[in-house]
């Protein structure tokens, strides 16, 4: 007998980076990790601490930055990323870290560098076969200007 | 070490080369270098050859030993480099080093490109890596960068097209460029956005290509030519990926830099003619701080002021560079040297530098966790 097929939702880029729906009032957390020994931080989590090689703890990182710089890409999107995407590098608030992220899309107009902006996840582009792909995402925590 | 040299040169036009392989291509280069040189493949104690996608795009692979031998060296060590846009720049650091150590006489650095293949999109970390997936393309991190030096110093989006607008310039009066025609700055401006600030000619092109170099200890130099350019150091330095990683100043650029004054012992006031790693316009910007051609911040400014122009104080990309050559990755490292060869011997025609003696190759490539993977920076002197 032919086993019923199991609906499956979008997969996230790659496992491990960002917590996964549905999200309880704290949302998405993307999953960085700490080394015990040097105490520093690192997103994505590595093999191990690259300045200690010990084994390293993961934890969840701020979901709120600031963005450092940003641009905006309107050509030759890979990944069936709907043109045009945004990429940033966002600092992550208390964590020392600076993250690449994209950053939401439908506020082009309002992006600043400096601006406060926070963690989402949503279905955006592919997984490079086609299929729905999760991403995380910063969008800014002001309201629409226009 | 052993003091090393350039004795020869050779190179094909950069273009769209539809109906050649990369091996033919190459084997055009090496043949070149080796006629300029006068040198015998039975005299070549080492080869390193440098490409980049044809495993991707061709499923080619240890091509060097293809070309070589079509040009008669066999038997010898051959490597082949990929360092993403370093990797001919990479290869030739080789071949200093395996001559400077003592082990080899004479050595062969050949590299080769070809990007005009349907489909090819724009360069990325490698498919595994959390930057590309997220959908990080190399001119966006250049374009962040580009922000961030608006922001900081508030360099402008006219003083950024005065780099390709100069490029271009001198890619006019070189035979090989692939882009000869003259560009305003509103040119550049006013064509298509690629990446918010860069647009698509402040972009450099993709390319096909091939360049070679025979390198000859120095003691030895002068049974190939009455004029060997001398390897005064070689500097290849990889990325740090500290984070938080600092977009200005570039660390790994300045170290690169830095280290290659030090074992040259000699300081930017030294440097009369620079090639550098122009793929897009905010990068000559920033390799003008890193080089230590204007201070930190300055570089727009720098590019407006017509000093790295031909003509000027220190003129830069002099060879047009990578916005008007293009960019086929494997020949890119490898044709900035052979531009400051020519350049020292005084045979660069129309665009030639006057009273050129020392002159500087610099190259970047890849990106990882937004740092440059790889800095390459040689100092060549007469």
């Amino acid at each position: 007998m032919k086993e019923k097929e199991v609906q499956r939702g979008p997969e996230p880029i790659l496992n491990g980076i960002f917590t996964l729906p549905p999200y309880d009032k704290e949302g998405p957390r993307l999953i960085g990790a700490l080394c015990a020994r040097c105490t520093r931080r690192f997103f994505p989590p590595p093999f191990v601490c690259p300045y200690c090689l010990d084994e390293i703890e993961e934890v969840y990182l701020s979901s709120q930055g600031t963005l450092h710089s940003f641009t905006v890409v309107r050509v030759k999107a890979p990944y069936g990323l709907p043109l045009p995407y945004c990429l940033g590098y966002v600092d992550l608030k208390d964590d020392g870290l600076r993250v690449l992220a994209l950053i939401d899309p439908t506020r082009i107009e309002d992006l600043r560098i400096g601006m406060e902006v926070a963690l989402c996840v949503k279905e955006f582009g592919d997984d490079g076969k086609g299929n729905p792909a999760l991403r995380y995402m910063f969008s800014p925590k002001t309201e629409k200007l226009s | 070490m052993r003091s090393v040299s350039v004795v020869g040169t050779g190179i094909i036009p950069f273009g769209k080369h539809l109906d050649q392989t990369l091996v033919q291509l190459g084997r055009q280069a090496a043949l070149n270098a080796l006629r300029d040189g006068g040198v015998k493949p039975s005299e070549v104690g080492i080869g390193f050859f440098a490409n980049f996608l044809a495993a991707h795009t061709f499923a080619e692979f240890t091509i060097g030993q293809n070309v070589f031998w079509e040009v008669g060296i066999n038997k010898v060590p051959v490597l082949n480099v990929e360092n993403a846009c370093t990797s001919g720049s990479s290869a030739f650091h080789m071949a200093w080093l395996s001559i400077a150590s003592g082990q080899y006489d004479v050595a062969i650095v050949a590299g080769a490109e070809k990007m005009y293949v349907p489909g090819l999109g724009l360069i990325n970390s490698g498919e595994t890596q959390l930057d590309t997936r997220l959908g990080f393309v190399v001119p966006a991190g250049f374009a962040m960068r580009a922000k961030r030096h608006m922001h900081e110093y508030g360099t402008t989006a006219e003083q950024l097209a005065c780099v390709a607008v100069k490029n271009r310039k001198h890619g006019s009066l070189n035979p090989i460029a692939q882009y000869k025609d003259i560009l305003t700055v509103a040119d550049v401006l006013n064509s298509p956005m690629i990446c918010d600030p860069l647009t698509r000619l402040s972009c450099c092109p993709i390319g096909d290509g091939a360049a070679a170099l025979i390198l000859c200890a120095s003691s030895k130099a002068r049974r190939y030519t009455h004029n060997p350019i001398a390897i005064r150091s070689s500097v290849l330095v990889t990325g740090g990926y500290e984070n938080p990683l600092s977009l200005l100043p570039w660390e790994t650029d300045f170290r690169g830099c830095r280290l290659a004054y030090e074992k040259a012992g000699l300081g930017p006031k030294d440097i009369h003619v620079a090639e550098c790693h122009d793929a897009f316009t905010i990068a000559e910007i920033l390799h003008y701080e890193a080089l230590g051609f204007c201070p930190e911040g300055e570089g727009g400014r720098l590019a407006m002021s017509g000093e790295t122009s031909l003509g000027g104080k220190r003129p830069v990309n002099v060879s047009g560079g990578l916005l008007s050559k293009g960019h086929p990755l494997g020949a890119t490292g490898v044709a900035q040297i052979i531009e400051i060869v020519l350049q020292l011997k005084a045979k660069a025609g129309p665009r030639q530098v006057d009273r050129a003696k020392v002159g500087i190759a610099h190259c970047m490539g890849g990106d990882k966790d937004g740092d440059g993977k790889s800095c390459t920076v040689n100092i060549l002197s007469v």
